[in-house]
């Protein structure tokens, strides 16, 4: 098969692909270890004509593919202008191992600015330990949720309600301090937002220090 | 679950079952009874509750008041007020304003009858020429029967199962019975009223395909219908084979795949394809998914034979398919057809005014509306209309344009935004802005929205949602300026 022109192996799924090949392509739902979600519509692509989500198009069948044509190009800008409608601005987040995929995939697609009215979300949760989960960045991209379901087994949170009212959702909508969260970490891991975000660690926090004062 | 069966179906699938009888119980779901079925089913409580959320039928408070149906055809009665307590579709747009609990499907609404929903005998000879045949002779006689499937996709039925059968066993068959489009009722009246005729398919399916589990999902508000069936069921030779489920709404659950995850306990959204259903469907079965009047026709085929059903229909479309029909007609009800027959036709064989006035809403939020001066056209499978307006599951609004129309592409326009599942981003964020800027007037933004709905939506029903607004504005732009 042949990924912009290049000769390649076809193997796995398109977006394994065109990843192999290090042509970058967002992919804001889909982790590398984990099955396809289809969710976020972000790894569109052109494949022999047809616009496909790379990410679960399987490459066997697909002769060329073309990440940069225009049609895919407009596409993915179109998602991803809808996709911003949920958000504000990048948090100032330091750490964590994704660093912001969402703002990435922005600057590659020429995106500055929202160009649809936003439908911001505010929730916060900050009752465990080590995680906070901030709502305003999340864009429902569900890889959390398979993170704790199918990778962990724990179940822990889900994505509760239709339409506009979905959102992250720890047990049977409680505080994730109160559901069945071992405060693993894979959901905060698997977050391409920063909506799920580690608990800052205070750099001036000595033993000794009164508990939970601001440094 | 009724007639329950002890098939091997891992706990989860009890979710559902075990949600909708809390549900009746109760009038609504609380924290605390999510948590009591997960916990006896030993599972998360978090999936339980996403699973129950996704149901847009569940209230999670209770609710005092008659639900009053805020569809098309009832909005257009005069006096109509928006109800207080409103629901998309109450299936009874042949007698509006329609409020309340379902009622059985009235026989005279069948304004026209054909082989599906004419009485037939209350023999099983399908089934027992189907035992005779054996399953590889009955699946060619399908085959040679040419029956395209009805629950609106038109995928060839034979090749369905063909497709299913050469994955191996076992797999999972489901009689689609979930019917929630608005506008469209026909499902309650072949279930209603020729409920043997539906059963005797799905034994002729359970024949050929020798399933591990057979599902009928039966609409979780269509209580008549789904007693009925019941009844048909207890008295058949099938008798204790089927597990039947109900829902508890949702549009999306006309996609095969959001049906699957909602009978497995999961959230009732779309999965990606592949893998297709009759690949791994039902807890990674092969699975074969077949509507109400698919499983009809069936039925018509083997007892009668290929050649009679290809006697009615076209070469490429055989056999008819029931219209129902609704709005500014003075004879709404279902009008089973001959496919090829030309669709003004049948509007003006029900009373409607058939002249440049009309305009007609032909396969509901997921179709489109055509003027009068296109409705001269065959019905077939696919489109009408480029712009949206299809055959789809059969539903026909007859409207007044000069009247109707605006209201008719907002409401169908809010249904998509309201029943998106809230999986994928076109759908979830693009519907409901789609709406506003119908309403609002900023038509000249459509065109581009419209095309990311169309082709990034995960789902058949996120990229057909543009069609209504698609359609009217094509028609008619004028009177969204």
């Amino acid at each position: 098969m042949k990924v912009d022109g290049h000769e390649t192996e076809a193997a796995g799924t398109l977006l394994d692909v065109i990843l192999a090949l290090g042509i970058d392509l967002p992919h804001l739902c889909k982790d590398d270890n984990l099955p396809p979600i289809g969710a976020c519509r972000t790894c569109l692509v052109e494949a022999d004509g047809r616009i496909v989500a790379a990410c679960h198009t399987p490459a066997a069948a697909v002769q060329e593919v073309q990440t940069r044509s225009v049609r895919a190009i407009e596409l993915r800008q179109a998602v991803l202008r809808l996709t911003a409608r949920m958000h504000g601005r990048e948090p100032d987040v330091s750490g964590g191992p994704r660093s912001g995929e969402l703002w990435a995939a922005y600057a590659a697609h020429g995106l500055e600015r929202p160009s649809y009215p936003s439908r911001p979300r505010s929730a916060v949760d900050l009752s465990s330990p080590f995680f906070e989960f901030h709502e305003e960045p999340c864009i429902l991209c569900g890889r959390c949720v398979v993170a704790c379901q199918q990778l962990q087994h724990i179940g822990a949170i889900g994505i509760a309600g239709t339409a506009t009212s979905a959102r992250v959702t720890a047990g049977a909508a409680v505080a994730f301090a109160e559901s069945a969260c071992t405060a693993c970490g894979s959901c905060v891991a698997a977050c391409p937002t920063h909506a799920l975000r580690p608990k800052p660690l205070r750099a001036t926090h000595r033993p000794g220090d009164a508990r939970g004062e601001e440094g | 679950m009724s007639n329950a069966p002890a098939f091997a179906l891992p706990r989860r699938a009890r979710l559902l079952p075990l949600l909708v009888e809390r549900h009746r119980e109760h009038g609504f779901l609380d924290r605390g009874s999510v948590e009591h079925i997960a916990r006896q089913l030993g599972m998360p409580v978090a999936e339980a509750w996403e699973a129950a959320a996704s149901m847009t039928e569940f209230h999670f408070e209770p609710v005092r008041g008659e639900r009053s149906c805020a569809g098309l055809a009832c909005s257009l009665r005069p006096g109509w007020r928006e109800p207080t307590l409103p629901a998309g579709c109450l299936f009874r747009c042949y007698e509006p304003p329609a409020s309340g609990d379902e009622r059985p499907f009235p026989l005279e609404m069948v304004r026209r009858s054909g082989p599906l929903l004419a009485p037939c005998d209350q023999t099983w000879a399908g089934l027992e020429r189907a035992r005779n045949l054996g399953p590889a002779v009955a699946l060619e006689e399908l085959e040679r029967s040419g029956l395209r499937g009805r629950g609106g996709a038109f995928f060839p039925t034979a090749a369905k199962w063909r497709a299913a059968l050469s994955r191996g066993r076992p797999l999972a068959l489901v009689l689609n019975a979930e019917e929630g489009e608005p506008g469209v009722f026909k499902d309650r009246a072949l279930l209603c009223l020729r409920p043997e005729r539906v059963l005797e398919g799905l034994g002729i399916a359970m024949q050929v395909l020798q399933p591990a589990v057979t599902i009928a999902f039966i609409n979780g508000a269509a209580e008549p219908a789904a007693a009925a069936f019941e009844r048909a069921l207890a008295a058949s030779p099938i008798a204790g084979d089927v597990l039947v489920y109900r829902g508890a709404g949702g549009y999306v659950l006309g996609e095969e795949t959001a049906l699957l995850n909602a009978i497995e306990g999961r959230r009732a959204v779309p999965r990606p394809r592949p893998p297709l259903p009759v690949e791994a469907g039902l807890f990674g079965m092969p699975t074969v998914v077949n509507n109400v009047e698919t499983m009809a026709a069936v039925s018509f085929i083997i007892r009668e034979g290929a050649a009679a059903f290809r006697e009615l229909g076209t070469a490429h479309a055989p056999g008819t398919r029931i219209l129902s029909v609704s709005g500014r007609v003075s004879r709404p009800g279902v009008y089973e057809v001959p496919m090829g027959t030309l669709l003004s036709d049948v509007v003006v064989e029900a009373g409607g005014a058939g002249d440049s006035s009309t305009a007609l809403l032909c396969g509901g939020p997921s179709g489109g509306f055509l003027p009068w001066d296109l409705a001269a056209t065959p019905i077939l499978p696919g489109r009408y209309h480029p712009t949206g307006a299809m055959l789809g599951a059969g539903g026909v609004v007859v409207l007044d344009w000069s009247s109707d129309i605006r209201r008719a592409a907002l409401t169908m326009a809010a249904y998509n935004a309201e029943q998106s599942c809230g999986k994928c981003t076109p759908c979830r964020e693009g519907a409901p802005l789609l709406l506003e800027l119908l309403g609002s007037g900023r038509t000249a933004e459509v065109d581009e929205l419209a095309d990311v709905l169309q082709h990034a939506s995960l789902c058949g029903l996120g990229q057909m949602a543009p069609g209504p607004v698609r359609s009217a504005l094509e028609f008619w732009s004028g009177v969204f300026v």
